[in-house]
Formats: structure tokens, sequence, C-alpha cells
């Protein structure tokens, strides 16, 4: 895992460095109407400016309100966002953290969070390969709010990832209005902007979480660090969708489990697939004996489930528990984690 | 919703309402939940009209749609060709939570079991499963790339043989921590997407069970049944 696109690829979530990446572009090669630097502008917007708005999140006709704020100064991201509607949920990002306030839970749920992409999102670098997945084209300019929106597609070329519509705001490259379709066009789930300011500071009350944390109880996820087994490693894909590769290699730690399990990360530059890999309960050996819970006590799970925009599908393979997860349709799921097998040869890309 | 409103809100969604105006739609909307919940149907069957498309992935809301929008024209529902979908969090093969993905992680990290609602089940998976099958592509045609390996033939059935089985479906649980972890490393918009989820209030939320407190050592009688 050498060459230059796969080490970007590992980083193409943690968009702090899409800036950083940017300026690697020759922008100049492109014409400014060109909808990739549009879409590396929004990017930009998202990832380096002050923004504080109120949008909407659509999906299947149920509608949340939603306030982002986003700050960076001195090269730290402090980010917030809120639900306006009924369970007052926020999540502050902050210190390389991500708090989950859920007052109508009554707990607060900390997980270490290296990464630094804005809870908005941004999309990642468009490189030739994205292209070859992806057509990305500019549709006829609009108002959105009353402002110049320019508007973009990115549409998936096959049915194993899902595309976007954005409208990005003329001046400022913010995406005003964002839609989540799938390969017929057909919106999945979209969210836009009533209102957006973007102050030149923003102070920290407005970043503080509204939440009244006391009574509540708090929950901390630990970092995971562990490695896999050596047979637990040992497995890939073996075969993937066009265009998606191994970006990283690591372990994970799932849950409850004591033994970590193998965690792989398949992109196509801008569609992302996990794949879990777990020891099963089936073939638990001799470290049962000396501890009778280090195996995931769990039965085999096999099958498909919804998970927000996208799927998760599990299977066992060769008595291993396999589950992928990624936000793409059921079917990709389903064939990466359908061709999971022992690789002797097994690529490790490094962090 | 007045015809005004309904006004203002299509214009909205079109882009084309006065910022004064919009800021006084978007208080309203803050404030009114049952105009909150129109808008939706509203922009819902706005997308399928504009040609979106035919089909609109729906969350526990197609039943509902049946065109019970106030005062909307009859043909919307054709043009939309609603389509239940499986309810984010709820496992096709069969263990049936609503639960929104927040609530489901804390029961994740208690290590509670969930009890399944299993009325229904094989219903979900067969309606689920019939789609799946029908767009998945023959094998043959599936366009491979090696992922490491020499290429080799697929063993791929699109419906797992499990998937009538409501037993083996995933644990809430696990999914949800699948779900944490990847989002770690999914795209930006994706990654928008899983948290903006886990935001969404979702009315049919179990109530948590007991606590455990932290840190999280696996007790042998708390694990989640699957």
């Amino acid at each position: 895992m050498t060459q230059p696109r796969l080490a970007l690829a590992y980083w193409l979530v943690p968009c702090a460095l899409v800036g950083a990446l940017l300026s690697t572009v020759p922008q100049s090669a492109r014409g400014a109407d060109d909808p990739r630097v549009w879409l590396q502008r929004m990017n930009k917007a998202l990832a380096t400016r002050n923004y504080d708005g109120t949008f909407f999140h659509i999906s299947g006709g149920r509608v949340e309100t939603m306030r982002i704020v986003h700050r960076v100064r001195s090269g730290r991201v402090t980010e917030r966002l809120q639900s306006l509607d009924g369970s007052g949920r926020e999540f502050v990002r902050a210190n390389d953290e991500l708090t989950c306030y859920l007052p109508d839970q009554h707990t607060v749920l900390v997980e270490p969070r290296q990464d630094r992409g804005p809870f908005l999102g941004s999309l990642p670098q468009f490189d030739a390969t994205v292209s070859d997945f992806y057509r990305i084209e500019a549709l006829p300019d609009t108002h959105i709010l009353g402002r110049p929106t320019r508007v973009i597609a990115v549409n998936p070329k096959d049915q194993f990832r899902f595309g976007y519509r954005l409208w990005l705001d003329e001046k400022t490259a913010m995406p005003l209005k964002t839609q989540l379709c799938d390969s017929r066009g057909q919106v999945i789930e979209q969210i836009f902007f009533a209102r957006l300011d973007m102050p030149e500071s923003i102070p920290d009350s407005d970043l503080a979480p509204t939440v009244h944390t006391d009574g509540m109880r708090w929950v901390r996820q630990g970092a995971s660090a562990d490695n896999a087994s050596a047979a637990l490693a040992a497995y890939r894909a073996s075969q993937l969708p066009p265009g998606f590769r191994l970006t990283v290699q690591g372990a994970q730690t799932i849950g409850g489990a004591t033994a970590p399990a193998s965690h792989l990360v398949y992109s196509d530059g801008l569609a992302t697939v996990s794949v879990f890999i777990e020891q099963s309960s089936s073939d638990s050996g001799a470290p049962s004996a000396l501890d009778p819970q280090a195996q995931a006590p769990e039965a085999p799970m096999q099958g498909l489930a919804r998970v927000g925009s996208g799927y998760a599908f599990s299977t066992v393979v060769q008595g291993h528990q396999v589950t992928a997860v990624g936000e793409v349709p059921a079917q990709t799921v389903e064939f990466i984690a359908h061709s999971v097998k022992i690789s002797s040869g097994a690529e490790i890309p490094h962090h | 919703m007045s015809e005004q409103i309904r006004e203002q809100v299509s214009a909205f969604l079109d882009g084309e309402l006065p910022d004064t105006e919009t800021e006084l739609l978007l208080k309203r909307l803050t404030r009114d939940g049952e105009l909150r919940e129109s808008f939706g149907r509203y922009a819902l069957i706005g997308e399928a009209l504009r040609g979106a498309g035919s089909q609109i992935l729906t969350r526990g809301f197609a039943s509902r749609v049946n065109l019970a929008i106030d005062g909307e024209p009859a043909q919307a529902p054709a043009h939309a060709q609603l389509r239940r979908e499986a309810r984010w969090w709820r496992p096709i093969a069969g263990v049936t939570v609503a639960a929104g993905v927040a609530a489901v992680a804390i029961v994740a990290l208690q290590q509670r079991s969930i009890s399944p609602h299993l009325s229904g089940a094989s219903l979900t998976a067969q309606n689920v499963a019939a789609p799946l099958k029908a767009a998945a592509p023959a094998p043959s045609q599936l366009p491979l790339q090696g992922g490491g390996g020499p290429r080799e033939a697929l063993s791929y059935t699109v419906v797992p043989a499990a998937s009538t089985e409501a037993p083996s479906a995933i644990a809430p649980a696990r999914l949800t921590n699948y779900v944490f972890a990847h989002s770690k490393y999914s795209s930006g918009l994706g990654q928008r997407g899983l948290l903006t989820d886990l935001l969404i209030d979702d009315d049919e939320v179990p109530p948590i069970p007991a606590q455990r407190a932290m840190p999280p050592p696996p007790a042998p009688d708390t694990r989640v049944a699957p």
C-alpha cells in the first residue's frame, strides 16, 4: 500500500487534511466551472470556514430540524450538531472526542475520535479513479434561499454505490442542499439549509451543549488499539465490486468483545465499506478453556440490515463472523461479505 | 396545511421563497410538529413529482403516506409508487427492533439484550429479499475485480440462506457497534448521514434497560442475546 493514491484514500475521511490535499491539485488545469473544482471548493469551505446553520434532514418523508455550528480556530475544529426537534440530542466534537448528549436516554456517550472531518461531511478528492465510477456533471444553476447556486451531480455509473446531488452557494461553495441518490437517481435522503450564517468568529457559548447533564450517566468508549489475531488478519475480500480497494487494515474491539476483530476498510474513493472479521463462537479453541469469555458467545449472525442510508450484511465464513457495513446499496455489502476468505499473501496497508 | 403555507412550502422546496418568508416558515416549522409532518410528506411527494424517481425509500412512513396530505391530488402516489422499506435499524432478516441508533448504541454499550419483536418478521424478510434478488445481476455478469488474490469464480448468493431465519439476524446492539466503528472511516457525506441519523428522535425507541457502569468489562450475565 505504498501507492500515493491509496495512502490518500485512507485519509479521505479526516477532512482536515482535505484542505492540504487541495493545494496539490493543479486547479489551473481545470476551468473554474469544472464541477470537480466546485466540489473541492465545497470540501474546503466545510472544513475551514466558520458556520452556524439550521437545516432540515428529510428521509422517507420524515423531517428533522437540526442546527450545526462549526468553528475553526488556531487550526482546531470544534463542532456541535443539535437536534432541534423532540429528542434534544446533541453531538459535540472537540479535543479529539465525540460527545453524544442523549437527554431522552439520560446518557452521555464519549468516544475518542481522531478524525476532524466536519459533521456535515464533505466529498473526498476526485481523482481519475473516482471518475471511472462516478459521472460528475454540472446541472443548470438555480437559486436557494434567494442565492445563486451551482448544482453538481455525482452519479454512480453502476448499482454498487450511491450518488449525490449538491446545491452549492455560488459565493461560498457551501452546500445549501444535498441529496443522496441511488444509481437510478432516486432520492434516498436529503438535507437542506433554512438558514446559514458564516460569521467571522463564533463564541464558545454557541459550541457548548445546551443539555443539562445533571443526573445523566456517562459512558466512555475505549480507544481500540489492539491487533487482531493472525488468523483473523489473514482474511480479505477476494472479490470486490469495480473500483473498490483495500485502504485500511486494522483491528477494532467491537462492543464488549474481549478479542479484537480484524477491521478492513474498502473504498472506491468516495463510498466506504468496513468489513469486520471476528472469531466465531463455533470455533473457540484453547483460549476458551482459560477464559470462557475470550470468545464471542453470540450465535452466528446472518442477514441484511438497514443502517441509515446504507446497509450491513453479516455472514459466516469458515467459522468466522464476517460483517460488511457501509453507506452503499445492499448488494455491495453482500457482495463483499460473501467474498471474504483467507488470503496467504494478504496485502497490508500502512496507516 | 393552509393554502398559503402550502404555497410557501412549495416555493421553499423550489428555492424560490424570499429570505424573509423563509425565516418565518422555518420558525413555524420548528414550532409546529404537525406542520413539519405535512412538510415532510410534501417534500417526499414533491420529489416524486419532480421526476426524481419512481421509487423512494421510506422509513416507516409509506404506510401513512397514502396521500393523506390534505388537499393533495391523488396522482402523486401513482408517480411515487411508494414502497414500504425496512425501518432504520430493523434487521431485515427478522429481528424487528425499531429503535434510534443512539438508543441502540447505549444498549450495546451496556451489553443488555433487547427483546426482539418477531411479529411480521418473515414478511419483512420476503418484502426486502425479493427486490434484492431481482436487482442483483447474475454472477456471471458481475464485473469482478480481484481483492488481492487471483480471480476466481464467485460464490455469491444474493439472498442469504439464513435471511428467513429470524433468530440469526444481526443483533442490533452488535450492529450499532459495527456502525460506530465504521463511521470513523466513512467518507464525509456518508458519515454525516450516520451522525444525523443518530440525532433523529424515534418515537418507537424502547425504554433503555438498566445501566452498566463503565469501564466496560463484559459481564457474562449481560451478554447480548442473539
